[in-house]
């Protein structure tokens, strides 16, 4: 049975890994856990509980958070003052950071590399170290607080997280077009990704023949009410959907791809469900392993990357080939930081 | 000539090695006039392949070497030891590639910062970070320093707008940094953020994908000019208070006013005004004329003594001129500059201010400034005459109690020029021995044998006493003894 573990402060955290012998798997909430190798005999360390936030500087737009602290709670209280954390994205703080499963929303957009400034963090050896500022700019030092994004919680533990944040624009709405072919999905797609203030969020789904793109605008309500009445856009519910779920004995594929691209992607995979973001990441839904790896391989000759996101516990991670020498230097980060391979 | 200048003139030819001590002078020092050293020999490569062969040679020899671009770095990251050579990628200039569509350009490491814009611009595109020096500073010393700039406040620096990089690593094998889709593929941890601001000391950068911004409709500044400096603060606070997102909140104080009124880059700042804020605004047409009547509000209410309003690009040009020019204006006042760079959070940006006059006064120094006053990104100006040891002494003595008044407010002793040779004494401030440890460790992963621009970014061995030793580094540009 795996041993769990839910310390309450950073002084817990540091004398738990320092008295640990064996592997551990990080986990927030828990929310994503199905996106990642089963844990085997690791101990589960969660760290829900480091759900502090430790100042908001409403005038800086900043503030610190430890990395437990739920994403609703944090919203809850940037709204109270006027600001938002400008990313998608749900479960825990430190979890959204560590796996980057949205990327930016739209072109140019924010995303969590951007809005993470720095941290306070942990090696599996409990030894505490920082990285970044609490300020909005900061070149001092290496910038291995980056590193968290995307980590999957491989590298260190981040304990408490500096991050950016942004005015709440004063209006929004949503927009919504249903019912079109591959083509003019595509074309509104980038039509939409190629204004000079595109919409704050963007996304072309793709069910059967069917595809659906839908965004929002955000900022002076002005300029909403003129971007749907000018583009001619019908107003919708808020898009939901951030992810697609695996059918049976299929699975999920994680990636991101040149828009240009985008049409040739979906002639090359036709009737595969699709879900873009305006940033390039997308998701592609396969009927089993054996379609994966051929998706994996039509992606690869599209310049695009991806992985299996969710699916056969084995199969999660294993992807399109990336750049020998980017390996080598991936390999040698997890030596540096987590040298006897503790966190799983 | 020794056995590596020959070698490397057979790769390169002889008009591509330089190796006289005289011919040298050109190389001994960045922006960071303080700190002064001429190379061992300075090599000019076109191309990756070049660079790649130039490091192999050096690699096999254990002789450490330097990457430069147009030298316009301000913490002394290029300035190389004798025993050091120079790779210099300033031929290094061409657009390789530009995609209009999917919003990115790959350039070689010594395309100018506005030159990159000007390809582009016929498309509606530009780059975005641009520093002070960006008609003349390149990408690749943008990318290696993570270069900012007025525009950082709404549109990020330059780690922001970096996609990809191809590397040549100090045993000369190539990676691939991230992708051109995006920095990080989903199976990858972002090796471009890492990269970007290592100051040179983990590798080559020799082709760079960098992110396109479209042009937007509307480009609006205003000028304010107040009678006070706490006034300008305040009006910026007000505008971030209203949710403004500007392009760029700057802010010149009297001092930086006078200087570049009497210099070449006038712009027409009244000298009366205590400081001056500029503010910029883009976006649809109407959207900026709603904005700029709000800011114009936020500026009223703290009785500024002058608006001016631009949105013609000449009379924009104009008004920016001044700010642009403000480094060179104040290279005039004094045979030597020492430009600073803290960053100090927003808030706090009045106390700042007040505090760095008084550490000025009591070390008989006068901080001129000009800043980002939207991220708080503070420039410190202090003119002084390098050639008398006593006011380079009290000029470096006054920037490192500024830098640590930085780091007691809760900021940065650096928010774009870097840490280079000029804060290796300073980043202790910062970071424990532990943080740096980790640091180390990262580095050590592109650069095991601490060749790439050595002595640099970090102190030599991080976590050893180096880093809580003051005065060091006036000991060091003068020539004597600790403490002196």
């Amino acid at each position: 049975m795996t041993a769990s573990h839910e310390p309450h402060s950073a002084h817990e955290l540091e004398d738990l890994l320092r008295a640990r012998r064996g592997r551990i798997r990080l986990c927030g909430s828990g929310s994503r856990q199905d996106r990642l190798p089963p844990p085997g005999d690791a101990a589960v360390v969660r760290l829900a509980r480091l759900d502090a936030i430790h100042r908001l500087e409403p005038g800086d737009l900043t503030c610190s958070v430890g990395a437990g602290l739920r994403r609703d709670v944090l919203d809850e209280a940037l709204h109270r003052v006027g600001l938002e954390l400008p990313c998608a994205g749900g479960g825990t703080i430190g979890g959204l950071f560590a796996h980057d499963a949205v990327g930016a929303s739209t072109a140019g957009g924010a995303q969590p590399r951007s809005l993470l400034l720095g941290l306070e963090g942990m090696l599996a050896n409990g030894t505490r170290f920082r990285a970044g500022a609490q300020v909005v700019k900061s070149v001092a030092g290496f910038d291995v607080h980056k590193l968290l994004v995307g980590s999957n919680g491989r590298l260190f533990v981040a304990v408490q997280m500096h991050l950016r944040l942004r005015p709440r624009p004063r209006a929004e709405a949503w927009f919504r077009r249903d019912g079109l072919e591959a083509a003019a999905a595509c074309a509104q797609f980038a039509a939409l990704r190629a204004l000079a203030v595109p919409p704050a969020e963007l996304h072309l789904q793709r069910t059967g023949s069917q595809c659906v793109v839908a965004g929002r605008f955000a900022g002076r309500a002005s300029f909403v009410a003129e971007r749907l009445r000018r583009l001619a856009l019908p107003e919708a519910e808020p898009w939901r959907t951030l992810h697609l779920e695996p059918d049976g004995s299929g699975e999920v594929l994680a990636g991101i791809v040149l828009p240009s691209r985008v049409p040739e992607l979906l002639a090359a995979l036709p009737a595969l469900p699709f879900l873009l973001r305006g940033g390039g990441r997308f998701e592609l839904a396969t009927a089993s392993p054996a379609a994966s790896d051929a998706a994996l391989g039509a992606l690869a000759a599209l310049g695009a990357h991806a992985c299996v996101a969710r699916g056969e516990p084995a199969r999660r991670g294993r992807g399109t080939t990336l750049d020998p020498g980017a390996e080598r230097l991936l390999a040698g980060l997890k030596r540096a930081l987590d040298p006897d391979d503790t966190f799983v | 000539m020794q056995a590596l200048e020959r070698d490397l003139c057979r790769l390169l030819g002889a008009q591509r090695v330089v190796y006289e001590p005289d011919a040298l002078l050109a190389w001994e020092c960045d922006g960071f006039t303080v700190h002064r050293s001429r190379p061992r020999a300075v090599v000019l490569p076109d191309s990756t392949a070049e660079v790649q062969a130039i490091v192999r040679l050096l690699h096999a020899a254990d002789v450490p070497f330097v990457p430069r671009g147009a030298g316009t770095c301000l913490s002394g990251g290029p300035t190389a030891a004798a025993t050091t050579v120079v790779i210099d990628l300033s031929r290094m200039r061409r657009v390789l590639r530009i995609a209009v569509e999917d919003l990115f350009a790959v350039v070689q490491p010594g395309v100018v910062n506005l030159d990159l814009t000007a390809a582009v611009r016929h498309l509606g595109l530009h780059y975005a970070p641009d520093p002070s020096s960006q008609s003349v500073c390149t990408i690749g010393g943008n990318l290696a320093e993570n270069s900012g700039g007025p525009h950082c406040f709404k549109y990020g620096m330059t780690q922001d707008h970096v996609l990809s990089a191809l590397v040549v690593l100090p045993d000369g094998e190539l990676a691939r940094l991230g992708c051109e889709a995006g920095s990080r593929p989903p199976h990858a941890l972002d090796l471009p953020a890492l990269f970007c601001g290592s100051e040179g000391t983990f590798a080559i950068a020799t082709e760079i994908t960098v992110r396109l911004c479209r042009d937007q409709e509307s480009v609006r500044t205003l000028l304010f000019a107040f009678a006070s400096m706490s006034a300008a603060c305040r009006t910026v606070s007000d505008v971030v208070a209203a949710g403004l997102v500007p392009a760029a909140l700057e802010i010149l104080d009297q001092a930086t006013i006078r200087a570049v009124e009497a210099s070449v880059y006038r712009a027409g700042y009244p000298p009366e005004a205590a400081a001056v804020l500029l503010v910029e605004l883009d976006g649809p047409d109407f959207v900026t004329a709603e904005e700029a009547a709000e800011v114009r509000a936020c500026g009223e209410r703290h009785a500024a003594l002058r608006i001016e309003e631009a949105v013609e690009p000449q009379e924009r040009a104009r008004l920016w001129k001044g700010r642009k020019g403000a480094f060179g204006a104040m290279g005039r006042l004094a045979t030597d500059l020492y430009v600073l760079d803290g960053v100090v959070p927003r808030t706090r940006l009045e106390e700042a201010l007040e505090r760095i006059a008084a550490i000025g006064r009591r070390h008989g120094v006068v901080p001129n400034n000009v800043f980002h006053a939207g991220d708080g990104n503070l420039h410190p100006n202090i003119s002084f005459d390098g050639r008398c040891p006593d006011q380079t002494a009290r000029t470096i003595a006054a920037g490192h109690e500024i830098l640590q008044l930085c780091v007691d407010l809760g900021g940065s002793i650096t928010g774009e020029h870097g840490v280079g040779s000029e804060k290796l004494d300073h980043i202790g401030m910062m970071f424990s021995p532990a943080d740096l440890d980790v640091m180390a460790r990262v580095r050590a992963v592109f650069d095991p044998d601490g060749r790439c621009n050595p002595g640099k970014a970090l102190p030599s061995r991080a976590g050893c006493a180096e880093v809580a030793k003051w005065p060091q580094m006036v000991a060091r540009v003068l020539g004597v003894e600790d403490g002196a």
